[in-house]
């Protein structure tokens, strides 16, 4: 079944072509109500064995990541390199308002299945296709990953400390941020689209968006200042003070970007640990006069920090106005009490591994409630659902695709 | 429409008549109507000098006696380029008035002042869907306008820290690992767009205006979802991992030849390890046990790695890279920003970055928008407009008041003076 109708996107019908690159991008659509229905091959994406795993009923395992990165989604099985899988495409992406894909480069043209074929049959429908490169350029065709597309858009070179290598930031945050990307880059295709009558093809790089989320350290500084940003432990290279400081039983993360913030801080720091030099008008409007205090500067904080507890430099720090939050753990965040008090978490029923509790509402929209659906789809859950309640496929006609593998 | 003169062949822009009000400030508010001024929109940024934005507190690097210039700023450019400009002191009711009537001629407004704000100024949701029943209204705060940290002050690296994120990346042997472009604002700002074009969405198809909250945090927490799920499901912490995979091996950063240089490296397939090992010259290492299947390999990461790192350490990065590219293996030098401006051919053959007309610099070049519209390309408008400069352009020809008006509202200090062009 479609959707419930209070989605902002109930409505839309979304084909999802995609391994992890591009999963969020039809978990953002699907939790709006779109009805996305995410088309893998005979056996299921691979990303359903992504580790961590839980082990499930019958002996069997589901990926975490993939539970929560496909809900609210539909499931059916599809294999597009046989002839009637390609049909059977064709014949879904001429009802659906968006396809997603994440092949590489040119496959989906060699099937017969580009944009150019696609438009025949439905000239409304958006193609958006997420690849490492983009679907251009000399690059196109080579091999990425959310590691390689991290340290080819620039922003492993800016990410940690100084002494060590680069590295990335956890949870595939290039895909992440590229899915997402997609999701808004389809909703303005769509947009037009109504307004135009006439689809068209999206293309995401990978490697764009990394650049583009990491732009702070990019061209526009670059040519300012002719200083390359490096990696430079925790502190911001721009505000001063800013960086983890640890406290008697953990750490908090501190930022000063305004004048008066710096003056409540110095205020703080003077009143607890009776630092006078603290106190000197030098110090005193935007980060740019205490570039270069930073290390001098930081002792100060250091020892005010040091003396006390997280929770005690996080609330008293906030009384005064101050950007002062704890470094939290993943449990932290699931206990914070203040993600509690605006029932942040959802708990969704899965038919395998039973009710679990799941990050919730990215954002809130008053009138078309976000929402999970449903759990993310077993391989082929809603075969005959959408093959024959929907395309009109009949009971034989469905067995005979499952006996020759196409579905 | 909106500002510059188009070529008349350039195809219509995707938003196109759209127009948006922002009460905002910094970058998790701004960027997202710098994506929708890209696709054509009409933003008109409301300012006020009592408050000034911090990316209007810009000091040149480059010649600190300058002192403050609130032009100048390259992230004013990333963040408000193609924008418009109007001075209100919204503490004024004549101000809060006018801020209203252009909310009224609007289709969507953001903000991101510090929680109640909004409320307490007589701008809240209620107050402006009044004279516009259609309205789509943004609201993005750190915390979100409910719960007991709503007034908490943050910006995008505390969220970094808050949601788990920061104590989550990096090596093992670090506590905290954080970037360097504050994150969180990029990937929340990304989350509002989705949120506000949903809203379009659905108004479109005859279903009103609304209200959209987002919480930074949350839009945070959201998109590093499926790592949270490990303690949720399983109460386990998730380990720092730094660059390493959980399904596949080699996958890590490799030193090439000359300082700072590096080449990322993923490797899931025995037929891509093969490559790899032909690629390094070492073939043999296909046939040692450690190294003979996916688990032994992720078995032994630290000798992988460390066997790796001895041969790449001899060779030129890029050159490492298009070898293992042919080869059909992941690969791709760690770029800082000057690798990416001046020696990514890729990026350059896909016109990747933009130049845009400067009012105080003449033309500069900025970070592209990734949003690949193939058939409704995008662009940016003028950058580096000042305080106030469009004030006579959206008073007197939008809102439609007579010079007389607005010189009263001048005088009552409710529009605050445009700077010298």
């Amino acid at each position: 079944m479609p959707s419930g109708p209070n989605g902002a996107l109930s409505g839309r019908r979304v084909l999802e072509l995609a391994g992890e690159e591009g999963a969020y991008c039809g978990k953002l659509l699907a939790d709006l109500g779109a009805d996305v229905i995410k088309l893998e091959p005979p056996g299921g994406d691979p990303s359903r064995g992504t580790p961590p795993r839980i082990q499930a009923g019958s002996g069997r395992e589901e990926s975490l990541s993939f539970l929560y990165m496909n809900t609210s989604k539909r499931g059916v099985a599809l294999d597009l390199q046989q002839p009637e899988g390609r049909a059977l495409f064709e014949k879904l992406a001429s009802s659906a308002d968006l396809v997603i894909e994440t092949l590489a480069p040119g496959t989906l043209e060699g099937l017969g299945l580009g944009y150019e074929n696609l438009r025949q049959a439905n000239a409304r429908l958006v193609l958006t296709s997420i690849s490492g490169f983009g679907q251009t350029g000399p690059h196109r065709g080579f091999r990425s990953s959310d590691l390689v597309a991290s340290a080819q858009g620039g922003a492993m070179h800016v990410t940690g400390e100084e002494a060590d290598p680069p590295v990335r930031m956890a949870g595939s945050q290039a895909h992440v941020a590229a899915a997402t990307v997609a999701a808004a880059s389809s909703l303005i295709a769509l947009l037009a689209s109504s307004g135009r009558g006439e689809g068209q093809h999206v293309d995401i790089s990978v490697q764009e968006v990394v650049a583009s989320v990491s732009h702070i350290c990019g061209v526009g500084k670059w040519l300012d200042d002719g200083i390359v940003s490096k990696r430079q432990g925790t502190g911001l290279f721009a505000s001063v003070p800013s960086g983890a400081y640890p406290c008697r039983d953990g750490s908090i993360y501190l930022m000063v970007n305004r004048p008066l913030h710096w003056t409540a801080l110095a205020e703080w720091v003077h009143e607890v640990t009776g630092n006078e030099e603290i106190l000197d008008p030098m110090f005193e409007g935007p980060s740019s006069n205490r570039l270069p205090y930073r290390e001098f500067l930081d002792l100060f904080i250091s020892d005010l920090m040091s003396r006390l507890r997280v929770e005690e430099a996080y609330r008293e720090g906030q009384n005064r106005h101050i950007a002062v939050t704890p470094v939290h753990s993943a449990a932290a965040v699931a206990k914070d009490p203040h993600l509690a008090s605006r029932g942040f978490f959802e708990e969704v029923d899965h038919p395998t591994v039973g009710r679990l509790t799941y990050p919730g509402a990215p954002y809130r929209h008053s009138e078309t409630p976000w929402r999970i659906y449903r759990p993310a789809p077993s391989p082929g859950q809603h075969n005959r659902e959408v093959y024959c309640d929907e395309l009109g496929l009949s009971e034989a006609k469905l067995r005979t695709l499952q006996a020759g593998g196409v579905i | 429409m909106s500002q510059g003169d188009r070529p008349s062949n350039e195809p219509r822009q995707a938003l196109a008549g759209l127009r948006v009000v922002e009460f905002s400030a910094a970058m998790a508010g701004p960027w997202i109507g710098r994506f929708l001024a890209w696709c054509g929109a009409e933003v008109i940024r409301v300012e006020s000098r009592k408050r000034p934005d911090v990316v209007r507190l810009y000091v040149p690097p480059w010649d600190r006696e300058l002192g403050i210039q609130p032009r100048l700023s390259p992230w004013f450019t990333d963040w408000n380029a193609g924008k418009r400009f109007v001075t209100l002191d919204l503490r004024q009711p004549l101000a809060v008035e006018l801020a209203k009537r252009l909310v009224a001629r609007s289709d969507i407004a953001i903000e991101n002042y510090s929680a109640g704000v909004m409320d307490k100024l007589g701008l809240g949701y209620e107050e402006l869907q009044q004279g516009n029943g259609e309205l789509v209204m943004l609201s993005s705060s750190g915390f979100g306008d409910t719960g007991p940290c709503r007034r908490y002050v943050t910006w995008g690296p505390n969220i970094e820290a808050l949601s788990g994120m920061s104590r989550l990346s990096g090596f093992p042997s670090r506590e905290c690992t954080l970037t360097q472009y504050a994150y969180p604002d990029a990937i929340s700002a990304l989350h509002g767009l989705v949120a506000v074009l949903a809203a379009l969405d659905h108004r479109r198809r005859g279903g009103g205006g609304q209200y959209i909250n987002l919480s930074q945090y949350e839009a945070t927490v959201a998109g590093f979802g499926h790592v949270m799920m490990e303690y949720l499901a399983l109460g386990q912490e998730p380990e720092r991992m730094g660059n390493r995979s959980r399904s596949a091996a080699p996958h890590g950063c490799y030193p090439c030849r000359g300082e700072d240089r590096w080449c990322a490296i993923s490797v899931a397939t025995d037929s891509e390890w093969e490559h790899l090992c032909r690629v390094l010259g070492k073939p043999e290492w296909q046939s040692e046990p450690r190294f003979a299947s996916l688990a032994a390999r992720m078995e032994h990461a630290q000798a992988l790695d460390d066997v790796i790192a001895a041969r790449t350490r001899v060779r030129k990065d890029y050159e490492l890279m298009t070898a293992l590219q042919e080869a059909g293996v992941a690969a791709g030098v760690v770029q800082n920003v000057e690798d990416l401006a001046r020696h990514d051919a890729h990026l350059a053959a896909r016109d990747f970055f933009e130049q845009i007309e400067h009012m105080a610099k003449g033309v500069v070049t900025a970070t592209g928008i990734p949003l690949g519209l193939r058939g409704t390309p995008g662009h940016s408008g003028r950058a580096g407009a000042g305080v106030g400069e469009d004030n006579d352009f959206v008073f007197g020809s939008l809102l439609g008041m007579t010079p007389d008006e607005v010189e009263r509202a001048v005088a009552a200090g409710a529009i605050e003076p445009a700077d010298e062009p």
